[in-house]
């Protein structure tokens, strides 16, 4: 879960987009941005792990985001970046479009998910923010990453 | 004792380092009784507990070691014969005294009483075979006893003699009455009495005469010449009241020597002495280690292990640098940084050999405790165990050994409480009564294999199967479609035991399970093979963890793999058509030999790229092996040889059987490592 209990009751988000929407995490499971690198294919894995790469000497698995939320490809662009978030001590990388901002919102104008569940499975949802006339959509991500959960080998 | 304190640490590790040595040696010496050399060992080690714990004011164990100390010395000279008893009261010093430091370990006040072990020790030491049962915990003190070589005059020799050609034994009984025996003389008479009933008095110390005029403190000895046991001898005199101790030794003539000295069947039960009584003994353990004992006793540092592990990574690191160096020598042709590099190389490669010798222990550290643990509990068992230890010097990684101890217990147990069967039913089986369980540990490419064999009844898969189904584990259906092999599998299962009576060994259910995790946590597997009354055997493979490797780096399609070369035999070219199938499988044959072959493109589901052409060119074939087991893989390019630093792929893609981890190339990139057991089976 997203850390809640902050003491002004704000979140700082880190926002980024997939296609045209955009969404969040919160920014204590931030590590790191990165520009996309080689990627190494891992065989016998689910379609959304993309590969490894090799941060400053270990290695790190990227989960290609789209595919894990089943929304539509893209090609990569010059935008298109790795965030490297941290979650139960696994450090993990995330493809996304492009990186927009880092933004503080207000817990009062988190939302339940359920209000735009639908394209996306809403158990990798945690909320949805609402700034001005954005929708933020706040990530779950031990859900997304499927920790705890056995790796679905193929 | 404010500053002892800081020597605490010191003298709990070292402590127990000398009790493991002494628990090791003294095995070898109820083997060897004979050997000088395991006894200065033994010596040695316990005069250092010694005078260790009486500096750090720990009174209980240095009493206690002194007088160990007092009965090798004996034994040392040759003044005492290692027997059963001594080797079994030994066995039992050294258990104490591990409860003791342990207890000064956890800083708890000891409730351990080591006085009946002291008088015990006290008493083997003037020679007396003391039964166990008269050693009564509550017995206070032992009235001080003569020598006991009693001088025997030329005629009582000659009656002796005599005795001994009319089959009749002389004995010679120490009598040791209560403290606070008031009618000493008239006890001391009784006694006679009842001696000269059962055999013939020839001598007595002090004197008749003195005896009856209570000339002695609390204990005088006898000579008797009897045809009665010496059980029997033992429990008549016991039997008059007011006797504290009885101890009966056969008599030994100044000119017998040792081999001479012919010791009635009955008295083995009493006084296993002779090595004929250690036979008898009902589980003897022996060890047979292929490996000459090495007792260097050099001088080392203690260091603690996240240090070495910081210091491995570091190197690690180093040489990912340094074959980037290489790169950028070999693309821009700097012919000095590439003589640099060179020597670089040799430090790096040097540097990390050490590195990882600092962190190899040989295995026989987690072996050494297993022979007295197999003695102790083939003893409890009443079986008959032969432990042979192989490979002992077989190195793994310091953390595989650590965690290595507790599922080789669990095997070896298993082993001993359900594999081998009792004397008598391996004898009706037409085995050899002794039973053998072996402990192997051999490197097999970069993996360490250990092994725990026995030569029991082995694993009935009918009855795992049956049991399976009982506890629900498996359906009836699916344990009509195994085979056997699969069946004795089951055993891994969480929640199984075939063991029809629980037993302080083994048959809780937790065992095998448990054993399997650890294993696998460790990224080794265990397997199973069992042949019903030939035995059991299970194998554990377990990754060297060696963090450096040399591997072979190959090409497929776009994708570069690392294959460790440790697994890889040799690397052919072979044309398409050179490749043959047999029941639908793609073989090769080289040098006679009939090889499958594995498509790495195939098996790691490359996606398909234009590299079918290489059809009608040669195909590169890196011919690899695991134990007896070849296959040959077909790769699209042989990159070349170097060395790789082994990452893990992390917990969230543990799962992937294939591949063993991955490492960091010269360029940066990552490259998978080819995990050859997984790929061939």
């Amino acid at each position: 879960m997203l850390e809640k209990s902050y003491a002004s009751s704000e979140v700082q988000l880190v926002v980024f987009k997939l296609g045209k929407e955009e969404y969040s995490v919160s920014i204590l499971q931030v590590q790191e941005i990165k520009r996309i690198t080689d990627i190494t294919r891992v065989p016998h894995t689910p379609d959304y792990i993309k590969g490894v790469i090799n941060l400053r000497g270990s290695v790190l698995p990227v989960i290609d985001l789209k595919k894990r939320l089943n929304l539509p490809q893209q090609v990569l662009t010059e935008d298109t970046r790795i965030i490297i978030v941290k979650v139960d001590e696994l450090s993990v990388g995330m493809i996304v479009d492009a990186v927009s901002e880092v933004m503080t919102i207000d817990q009062e104008n988190i939302d339940s998910p359920d209000v735009v569940a639908g394209s996306v499975a809403a158990s990798y949802l945690s909320g949805v923010g609402k700034l001005d006339n954005r929708l933020l959509i706040l990530l779950n991500l031990e859900e997304i990453i499927g920790v705890g959960q056995e790796t679905k080998v193929v | 004792m404010m500053d002892t304190n800081q020597y605490m640490g010191m003298f709990l590790e070292e402590s127990r380092e000398h009790l493991q040595t002494l628990n090791s040696c003294v095995l070898d010496l109820e083997n060897d009784p004979e050997n000088l050399s395991v006894l200065s060992e033994i010596f040695r080690s316990a005069h250092t507990i010694k005078g260790m714990s009486a500096t750090m004011g720990f009174t209980t164990i240095a009493e206690l070691t002194h007088e160990m100390e007092n009965i090798l010395d004996l034994l040392r000279k040759g003044q005492l014969k290692a027997s059963h008893d001594i080797i079994d009261t030994i066995f039992r010093c050294v258990d104490t005294l591990e409860q003791l430091v342990e207890s000064v370990a956890s800083n708890n006040e000891s409730s351990i009483d080591s006085k009946p072990l002291i008088i015990k020790l006290k008493a083997l030491a003037k020679g007396e075979a003391v039964l166990d049962a008269t050693v009564k915990a509550e017995a206070i003190s032992i009235a001080p006893v003569a020598s006991s070589s009693i001088e025997l005059s030329d005629t009582e020799i000659a009656v002796i003699k005599k005795a001994r050609d009319q089959g009749m034994q002389a004995y010679e009984v120490q009598v040791s009455l209560r403290e606070g025996c008031l009618l000493k003389s008239a006890r001391s008479y009784m006694v006679m009495n009842a001696l000269d009933e059962i055999g013939e008095v020839i001598k007595s110390i002090p004197a008749v005469e003195e005896l009856e005029k209570e000339n002695f403190s609390l204990s005088f000895q006898v000579i008797v010449i009897s045809g009665s046991e010496a059980e029997k001898i033992q429990h008549t005199v016991l039997s008059i009241s007011e006797i504290d101790q009885a101890v009966v030794l056969p008599c030994v003539l100044p000119n017998d020597t040792k081999a001479e000295v012919s010791v009635p069947k009955s008295i083995e039960s009493m006084i296993k002495k002779d090595d004929e009584a250690e036979k008898a003994g009902n589980a003897l353990v022996h060890t047979q280690t292929t490996v000459e004992k090495k007792n260097k006793s050099g001088q080392s540092v203690r260091v603690d292990i996240d240090k070495l592990d910081t210091l491995l990574n570091l190197v690690g690191e180093l040489v990912i640098n340094k074959t980037r160096l290489e790169q950028i020598g070999l693309t821009h042709k700097l012919t000095d940084l590439v003589e640099t590099i060179e020597q670089m190389d040799r430090v790096t490669t040097d540097l990390q050999a050490v590195v990882m010798k600092v962190r190899m222990v040989p295995v026989g550290q987690v072996f050494n405790r297993f022979p007295r643990m197999v003695r102790d509990l083939s003893r409890d068992l009443n079986k008959e165990i032969n432990l042979i230890i192989q490979g002992e010097e077989t190195e793994l990684d310091r953390t595989v050994i650590d965690e290595i101890g507790d599922p080789l217990v669990h095997l070896l147990r298993n082993s001993i409480d359900h594999g081998i069967e009792h004397p008598n039913e391996r004898e009706e089986k037409g085995k050899n009564p002794i039973g053998e369980i072996r402990l192997i540990a051999r490197h097999e490419g970069n993996n360490v294999i250990i092994m725990v064999e026995d030569d029991g009844k082995g694993i009935n898969a009918d009855i795992i199967k049956r049991k399976a189904v009982e506890k629900g584990l498996i359906s009836q259906g699916e344990a009509d479609a195994m085979d056997a092999n699969e069946a004795v599998r089951l055993v891994f299962l969480p929640g199984f035991s075939t063991a029809a009576v629980v037993t302080d060994v083994s048959g809780r259910g937790v065992g095998m399970d448990a054993v399997k995790n650890k294993i696998e946590s460790l990224g080794g597997m265990v397997d199973v093979e069992t042949k019903v009354n030939e035995g059991s055997k299970f194998k554990i493979r377990l990754p060297l963890t060696l963090a450096i490797i040399q591997a072979l780096l190959v090409k497929v399609s776009e994708e570069i793999y690392a294959i460790p070369l440790g697994s890889i035999d040799s690397t052919i070219n072979i044309v398409p058509s050179d490749i043959k199938t047999v029941q639908n499988k793609e073989v090769i044959l080289l040098r006679g030999q009939i090889i499958p072959i594995v498509r790495l493109a195939d098996v790691l589901n490359i996606p398909d790229s234009e590299n079918n052409q290489h059809t009608e060119e040669e195909l590169f074939v890196v011919i690899v092996h695991i134990g007896e087991q070849r296959a040959g893989i077909i790769v699209d390019n042989l990159i070349g040889q170097q060395e790789i630093v082994i990452k893990s792929l992390g917990k969230l893609l543990a799962g992937i059987k294939i591949i063993a981890g991955a490492t960091i190339l010269g360029n940066g990139q990552v490259a998978l490592i080819l995990d050859i057991g997984s790929l061939i089976q």
